[in-house]
């Protein structure tokens, strides 16, 4: 038999994941496992399956770390955060002024002060467009010293676009 | 989103500092309102006084000359294509003459990446930052 037919018939005996006939970047996941319980085929608990199986395993251990509202690691608003993206500008370093949380729609905003203007910049975490998010100076709790800032008593900081000397202490924190 | 009577920095050394937006061009599905990388046509509020030299090449405007700009900077917040989404704390925009090119030479401060997307690319080359 010539090989092309040998590879083909391979090919069709393989477990690959089924293709999608009418687009090409269309992913089809491959099939869990595990098949699912009864009353997930139902739809119970459709929802909560689906924020745990659609962002990919490491933005969900992001979900589930950093931006989560429990966590012992979460960061805090007021901290300073540099996220690496894949399309231009592809770094942008601010203070983070909320979490918005919304499941796999999670989203940061972060401001920062450009050549003396303010920008801001909300960010959608489990997108994979985002490669990477650092942490440069987490804010909250103890002193206040060294790579801990001054801990914020709201959620939100929105005040933060009125005061420019409070930005700037933020930044001196981070730089000291 | 800029429209009548929206006023914007002017970021470029042509002179003026201060204009206000009279009209927004040739936009069909916009309401009137202008968004970064759309044209307008201005009214120069408050302009550098103007030398008396005829040193420099740089055509200078004057206080109530009306001219056409592009919005680089909105406070409104703009979508990017990857999602992200992005505003600025002032709303700007770099003077133009009626064949959409630039008056000034140098632009000074940060202007919007999505002035490239909308065929602004030699503005987006001459701003020292772009965001």
């Amino acid at each position: 038999m010539s090989l092309s037919l040998l590879r083909r018939f391979a090919r069709s005996m393989s477990t690959a994941a089924p293709s999608y006939p009418f687009s090409k970047l269309a992913v089809i996941p491959p099939a869990p496992a595990t098949p699912p319980p009864a009353p997930l085929l139902k739809g119970k608990g459709l929802m909560a399956h689906l924020s745990d199986t659609l962002p990919s395993p490491d933005k969900l251990k992001l979900l589930k770390t950093y931006f989560s509202k429990r966590h012992p690691l979460r960061i805090l608003p007021g901290s300073v955060l540099s996220v690496t993206m894949g399309h231009a500008p592809t770094q942008f370093t601010g203070v983070l002024l909320s979490v918005r949380r919304r499941g796999i729609d999670t989203s940061i905003l972060l401001r920062n002060v450009v050549n003396r203007l303010g920008v801001e910049m909300q960010v959608f975490v489990a997108s994979p467009h985002v490669k990477d998010i650092k942490i440069l100076q987490r804010a909250g709790g103890g002193t206040g010293q060294g790579k801990v800032g001054k801990r914020m008593r709201r959620a939100k900081l929105f005040y933060l676009r009125d005061s420019p000397e409070k930005m700037s202490a933020i930044s001196a924190g981070l730089r000291g | 989103m800029i429209g009548l009577k929206g006023t914007l920095n002017v970021i470029d050394n042509s002179g003026a500092l201060l204009i206000e937006c009279v009209n927004v061009l040739k936009q069909k599905v916009n309401n009137g309102w202008g968004g970064v990388g759309d044209e307008i046509v201005c009214v120069v509020k408050r302009a550098r006084p103007v030398a008396t030299s005829t040193g420099s090449t740089v055509v200078k405007v004057r206080r109530g000359d009306v001219r056409r700009a592009v919005i680089v900077r909105t406070k409104k917040s703009v979508r990017r294509p990857d999602g992200r989404i992005v505003s600025f704390d002032d709303n700007a925009a770099v003077l133009l003459n009626n064949k959409r090119e630039m008056l000034g030479t140098r632009i000074a401060g940060v202007v919007s990446a999505d002035l490239r997307m909308k065929g602004w690319g030699k503005i987006v080359s001459l701003a020292p930052k772009v965001i």
